[in-house]
């Protein structure tokens, strides 16, 4: 099997079923141990199996990083009404490609997390919130689930535990802002995406105004295999604090983009030159977004010093976000990709708040000038001012997301920006 | 093992690295024929909803479909929940959502007509205009971008005779911009109705529309 692309640098514990077909087929999943670390779930309780993942430092996959035990512990122990497990498969952000392959290659294994963080969280329901273009793995995922009702895994009396808990499988119709836990709660209930403002915070009043916990698939991915193998064994990968392995999915310039699943802390010069084979053409390295399009860019002299944990991010001006490694060798043009960036956020903004509406529809106006060679020094200071004005002003961070590569970009390539602008329109200008 | 119709299969392991066949990739052996119903109630809101073939007159909540959204109402606590689910039948058999099926929608939920028309034009997926029979949608979002995906989609324009948004003479094919596909990894990545192609440079275009052109598009 050689699909996708390997690296004997990696640690496969999620992605361990990425490429083999078989891996899809309930039977075979189960042969080779698959729902066993459900049933190991339903034999403890829900707060044993919360503590299990306390104890493994998982951290929430899809950007923020939050501890996902602690988050579980906040769902009311004794519930007054029905409560909901929410999975975010609504993957979206520019240069994440990760939940698609854990949703087509191994859908069990996801439906299994599902289904026992819903069990730690005394949920009786779940639904997976996928994204509307992933037609094929929402098909896989729905026909994967559909044969764990059949075999008993899910539904009434799951494996004659006495518990039941249903999957659901949701599909969206295109709208970035649902893959935010509140937008997507509002797109769940059959509104227009809007996030919603916190708190009160999802586990007091979250889906349907009930008490909901949100977590991303790869989060639920890894769920089982903490809870087989026991925290203290996810922990013999990573860091103290960001502990256990992640996908890390590579995209742009290099020589075997993909998805590689390795120990958090990594060295972000290592997976670029080792894990994928370094950049086409020998070519220099010029810039690298090492979370997704909404964390701010970083030039070759901060890649070399970049390990990919939550803090090493933090230590070069940047973050980890969901680990979504954009490379860019030295033929890229930087201010082209963040005005593309732009566009996308103004696109994409829900529009509520004036910071965000506003703010990245002159945020890409101003970008397309510069562009163009119509630009101004002034231009770029505005930019600086306008974007300042779009951080923790709104209420979800889609704004702060805007600011993230403008302004990392006119810091670090500010060249870039100059060498657009004609000689004639710098005189006299900051 | 699906032979490949044209030069660029059209799927994430089409690099020549690999010996993985387009079904196991795809996973459509193991999907099998889905009913229009939408099967087991679990899955019953996630079917695929952008095709050729259009019905512009037929009766849209009927058999099968009506079916279908009673399934997945009955999964929510209430029924404005499968509103998406709702609108995602009308274009799969539309190809769009007008005006009069939102209201045909709104009917069937219970819900106010503003309502379900905030939603529809809420939702870039659906298609408030009718579109060709292939909708052919290039990511030229950061990571396609790097890769020559505004090649990629000029070629798109250029080969067909459109400009962007615009629908083909012979109502064949309406090319736009997409965002960010989630396919970063295979740029360049086009959404051809209910299907990705990935990987596919400004080279492989002549052969992919000739496919489509011939009716082998979803």
């Amino acid at each position: 099997m050689a699909y996708p692309y390997v690296s004997e640098r990696e640690t496969r514990v999620i992605s361990r079923g990425f490429g083999d077909p078989m891996q899809r087929v309930l039977d075979i999943y189960v042969q080779r141990g698959g729902y066993g670390a459900l049933r190991k779930a339903l034999g403890l309780s829900p707060g044993e199996v919360i503590e299990e993942v306390k104890r493994s430092g998982l951290r929430g996959r899809g950007g923020a990083g939050f501890p996902t035990g602690l988050k579980w512990s906040f769902m009311p122990k004794e519930p007054r009404r029905e409560h909901y497990l929410l999975c975010n498969a609504d993957e979206s952000e520019p240069g994440t490609f990760k939940d698609r392959e854990l949703m087509r290659w191994d859908p069990h294994q996801l439906i299994e997390g599902c289904l026992i963080a819903a069990h730690a969280i005394r949920s009786s329901h779940v639904y997976i919130y996928c994204r509307g273009e992933f037609f094929e793995a929402n098909q896989i995922l729905a026909r994967a689930l559909e044969d764990a009702y059949a075999g008993g895994f899910a539904g009434d009396d799951i494996m004659g535990s006495g518990r039941s808990i249903d999957v659901t499988v949701v599909q969206g119709a295109g709208a970035y802002i649902c893959g935010e836990e509140t937008g997507l709660m509002s797109s769940l209930e059959g509104k227009r995406g809007l996030p919603r403002v916190k708190p009160p915070f999802p586990a007091a009043v979250g889906a349907f105004g009930a008490p909901s916990t949100i977590n991303n698939v790869e989060t639920l991915a890894a769920v089982p295999h903490i809870v087989s193998n026991g925290g203290d064994w996810y922990r013999q990968w990573g860091t103290e604090r960001s502990p256990g392995t992640k996908l890390f999915c590579v995209s742009g310039h290099v020589n075997r983009p993909g998805n590689y699943e390795l120990p958090l802390g990594f060295p972000l010069q290592e997976l670029i030159d080792d894990v994928c084979g370094g950049i086409p053409g020998g070519k220099a390295l010029k810039a690298v977004i090492p979370g997704g399009s909404s964390v701010p860019l970083i030039d070759a002299a901060d890649t070399r010093a970049c390990a990919l944990d939550y803090e090493g991010c933090l230590e070069v001006g940047t973050m980890l976000g969901c680990a979504s490694v954009i490379v860019m060798d030295e033929s890229a043009d930087v201010v082209k990709q963040v005005r593309r960036m732009a566009e996308f956020y103004a696109h994409e903004s829900c529009g509520q708040c004036t910071p965000c509406r506003e703010g990245a529809a002159w945020t890409v106006r101003i970008l397309r000038r510069i562009e163009a060679g119509r630009g101004t020094m002034e231009d770029i200071d505005t930019l600086m001012e306008i974007t300042q004005g779009m951080v923790g002003t709104t209420i979800c961070v889609l704004s702060d997301s805007v600011a993230a590569p403008v302004q990392s970009s006119i810091e670090k390539f500010r060249d870039e920006y100059l060498s657009l602008i004609r000689p004639e329109h710098r005189v006299g200008a900051a | 093992m699906t032979k490949a119709p044209f030069a660029n299969p059209g799927w994430a392991g089409n690099t020549g690295d690999f010996e993985l066949t387009e079904s196991e990739i795809r996973g459509s052996d193991f999907v099998g024929e889905r009913p229009k119903s939408g099967g087991h109630a679990s899955g019953a809101g996630a079917m695929p909803f952008m095709f050729r073939r259009r019905e512009p007159d037929s009766e849209i909540f009927r058999g099968e479909y009506l079916e279908r959204i009673e399934k997945v109402v009955s999964r929510y606590p209430d029924k404005r929940a499968a509103l998406l689910a709702a609108l995602s039948i009308v274009q799969e058999i539309r190809g769009h959502v007008g005006h009069a099926d939102m209201r045909e929608v709104a009917e069937l939920l219970d819900l106010p007509t503003a309502h379900v028309r905030g939603v529809a034009t809420f939702y870039t997926m659906y298609n408030k205009r009718p579109v060709g029979l292939n909708l052919v949608q290039v990511c030229t979002n950061i990571s396609c971008s790097l890769m020559g995906a505004d090649e990629v989609f000029r070629g798109f324009l250029d080969h067909i005779g459109v400009q962007p948004g615009e629908t083909s003479d012979d109502g064949e094919f309406t090319v736009v911009e997409a965002e960010c596909l989630a396919a970063c990894g295979f740029a360049t990545c086009v959404q051809i109705n209910s299907r990705y192609y990935e990987n596919v440079s400004a080279d492989d275009i002549p052969d992919i529309v000739a496919h489509l052109r011939s009716g082998g598009g979803e």
